[in-house]
């Protein structure tokens, strides 16, 4: 078995350490005890020979960038991969229900694998995963990061001109930047902005309580009847191609294309919100070891600077380096200055409230 | 007379048989009078019911709709049954989706709109459709094909990609607007409104509208209208009392279609509209996709189902009051 790692007991790894050291170089040595411990990025020859594994995510550029990661996992395992998609909760549910589970590694998006988990995912064990490289507070119980981005504000450059917006404070304030606001409206609700709204509006967003949610999103109505709330990634990039607001809240990766098509905006740094896709295996998946040696595998840097190359979402692995040109590299969310601006929001907290809101939000968006 | 169910060769004439009987009436309008029939023909013939004939024949004929019949209770009929079990069921048994559905003013006033919207969109409908399917009827047929091609054209591009469509030429800055500012009026807000929505929907659903009526109004006899013109009506007296009520079966068999299909719409509000034209599909995926709490999406499915049953109960008595006056000239 590939990550059945031989239950040393650590007095007798030792002494076999020692005995290494002393009749082998100590190189040999370091590779014998990483043997034990599951590395990121790498699998053993033929591993996986005869098996099949499904792959789920968004499709698109992204599953397409997800399967040349993995590539070299593939080939060297021997495993045979699937994809499928797009990832969908009521889906997933259907097949844990129905005990019928196709579905082996899932990507999906930032809230799904913490609200649904022990439910529909499995809660992980980390020991067969090298989640060494990971970037700090990104590992859930039931699921690691398959990639990062951010939540921007684009700003108009020719309308603000020597005053421009410089964080969420000004992206709320109506008065000293007026102007249309973009919103992410595409789905689940976004906690940052929630977060960032309730900050404008005076709140302390690390004391929030139940009732801070309604100051939030208050505070996002009151942007006023004028502001867009775009329902598709395409659809934000677009509004910036046409000039059609002047504050969008964009994804980095259309924020990036935007800017590459000639859209003249300016993106905010500060407080970027801290977004990203999880890697989770579902409930009653068919064989959570071979589940577990594919996200190994997706951990590893090579996988990780081929996901960056082919599309454009940063790497979850802190010494990636993707080679991509000055403008994807302008808008990479992993270098040393971006983490230090970023935002996350309270994980918990929103997991916790959940429910009530994604209803509080989906009245929001329903224009009441 | 004994048809027996196997027999082919008697059951291949069933159809011509059936044909003005009306056993697929359906709300008021016969699938046969919108275009399996020449209606020319029917409207030659004077309406003689043969009430007992037609009975064993509909009864004879009912094995040619078993697969289709399979098919709807397989893909139709079982998930339905299973959402309103669900609506009732989830997370436990009683009305509690009911209660909150009719309980959360968002939803009542999402209902509502949805509804207004699918209403405005089957009259604009109408409007667009009606003299475009009478010039398809009036041309020659090079012209008529290059007519049913501007129909068919469209309705073979996705949804989406005409949406975007209208999503570039409706914006603050699309095509639109431009021509309107460089003409020297000022701009007009369509897109993220009603009216965008109402705009785009139109032209989704027109084929839906223009099918039926071409298929309608190709069997009108445009002699009853040279008749009533000989007969000393003005043009117009012509056309509102013998063109027009000819034609209404196509209207309210298109009316209906549109409408139906109005009502569950969830891509084009969601690109053109703004929040205030969100519709009811939307906040059933909110519901099923994002909180997995299928018992209120179900219940959210029935309310609309419901509702537009209730809708087209009331409208068709009056539907088909006017079609027998319409056909009885």
């Amino acid at each position: 078995m590939l990550y059945s790692r031989k239950e040393f007991g650590r007095s007798r790894l030792v002494a076999l350490l020692g005995m290494l050291a002393v009749s082998m170089p100590l190189a040999t040595a370091t590779i014998a005890a990483a043997q034990d411990k599951p590395v990121a990025g790498e699998v053993k020859e033929g591993s996986l020979k005869g098996k099949t594994l499904t792959f789920v995510s968004f499709g698109g550029i992204y599953q397409d960038g997800q399967i040349a990661a993995l590539q070299e996992f593939i080939d060297r395992s021997g495993v045979r991969l699937l994809s499928d998609g797009p990832t969908e909760m009521a889906k997933l549910q259907a097949q844990v229900e129905s005990g019928n589970v196709t579905w082996d590694v899932v990507d999906t998006a930032d809230f799904a694998p913490y609200v649904h988990c022990g439910k529909l995912f499995q809660k992980l064990d980390l020991s067969k995963l090298d989640t060494s490289h990971i970037p700090p507070g990104q590992v859930g119980e039931c699921n690691v990061p398959a990639m990062n981005y951010g939540m921007i504000i684009m700003y108009n450059t020719e309308k603000y001109k020597d005053n421009p917006p410089k964080d969420w404070k000004d992206f709320f304030d109506t008065e000293k930047f007026p102007g249309v606001r973009a919103i992410d409206g595409s789905g689940d609700p976004i906690a940052g902005l929630i977060e960032q709204a309730f900050i404008a509006a005076g709140g302390d967003a690390s004391k929030m309580t139940a009732a801070d949610i309604d100051k939030g999103i208050a505070k996002i109505r009151e942007l006023g009847p004028d502001t867009i709330f775009w329902k598709t990634g395409a659809e934000s990039q677009q509004l910036a191609e046409a000039g059609e607001a002047d504050l969008i809240m964009m994804w980095t990766g259309r924020a990036m294309t935007a800017a590459r098509n000639g859209a003249k905006y300016t993106p905010v740094w500060k407080d970027w919100l801290v977004v990203m896709d999880h890697l989770a295996i579902p409930v009653g998946a068919r064989d959570p070891d071979a589940s577990y040696a594919l996200i190994n595998a997706y951990l590893g840097r090579k996988s990780q600077e081929i996901l960056t190359e082919k599309t454009s979402y940063s790497p979850i692995h802190n010494e990636a380096q993707p080679k991509v040109d000055e403008t994807t590299a302008a808008y990479l969310t992993s270098t040393p200055e971006r983490i230090r601006q970023g935002y996350q929001h309270n994980i918990p907290f929103w997991v916790q409230h959940y429910a009530p809101t994604v209803e509080k939000w989906t009245e929001l968006m329903a224009g009441n | 007379m004994r048809h027996f169910p196997g027999n082919w060769i008697q059951a291949r004439e069933i159809p011509l048989h059936i044909r003005d009987t009306h056993p697929c009436e359906v709300f008021g309008v016969s699938i046969s009078q919108t275009g399996l029939a020449s209606t020319a023909e029917a409207a030659s013939e004077p309406a003689k019911p043969p009430p007992r004939r037609r009975l064993h024949l509909a009864g004879n004929a009912l094995w040619l709709t078993v697969p289709a019949l399979l098919l709807l209770l397989g893909v139709v009929g079982y998930p339905l049954l299973t959402i309103v079990l669900r609506s009732f069921s989830e997370p436990m048994w009683g009305l509690q989706n009911y209660v909150w559905f009719f309980g959360t003013p968002v939803n009542l006033v999402v209902l509502q709109r949805t509804f207004e919207v699918s209403a405005w969109v089957t009259l604009a409908c109408v409007i667009c459709a009606y003299p475009y399917a009478y010039m398809m009827t009036a041309v020659g047929p090079l012209l008529r094909m290059l007519l049913v091609l501007c129909v068919l054209v469209p309705f073979w591009v996705s949804g989406v990609v005409r949406t975007m469509a209208w999503v570039i030429l409706l914006q603050d800055s699309g095509v639109i607007n431009s021509a309107l500012r460089w003409a020297g009026f000022g701009t007009v807000r369509l897109i993220r409104t009603q009216q965008g929505v109402v705009i785009g929907m139109t032209q989704v659903l027109l084929p839906f509208m223009i099918l039926p009526l071409y298929s309608v109004m190709r069997g009108i006899d445009l002699r009853l209208v040279q008749a009533a013109r000989s007969l000393g009506a003005r043009p117009s007296r012509a056309f509102l009392q013998v063109y027009l009520p000819l034609s209404l079966p196509g209207v309210y068999a298109g009316a209906i279609i549109v409408f139906i299909l109005a009502l569950g719409f969830y891509i084009t509000p969601a690109l053109l509209g703004g929040p205030r034209s969100t519709m009811l599909s939307t906040l059933v995926q909110n519901q099923v996709l994002s909180l997995l709490n299928w018992g209120r999406g179900g219940a959210m499915g029935v309310v609309l189902l419901v509702a537009t049953f209730i809708l087209l109960a009331l409208a068709a008595p009056l539907m088909r009051q006017r079609h027998r006056q319409g056909a009885r000239r």
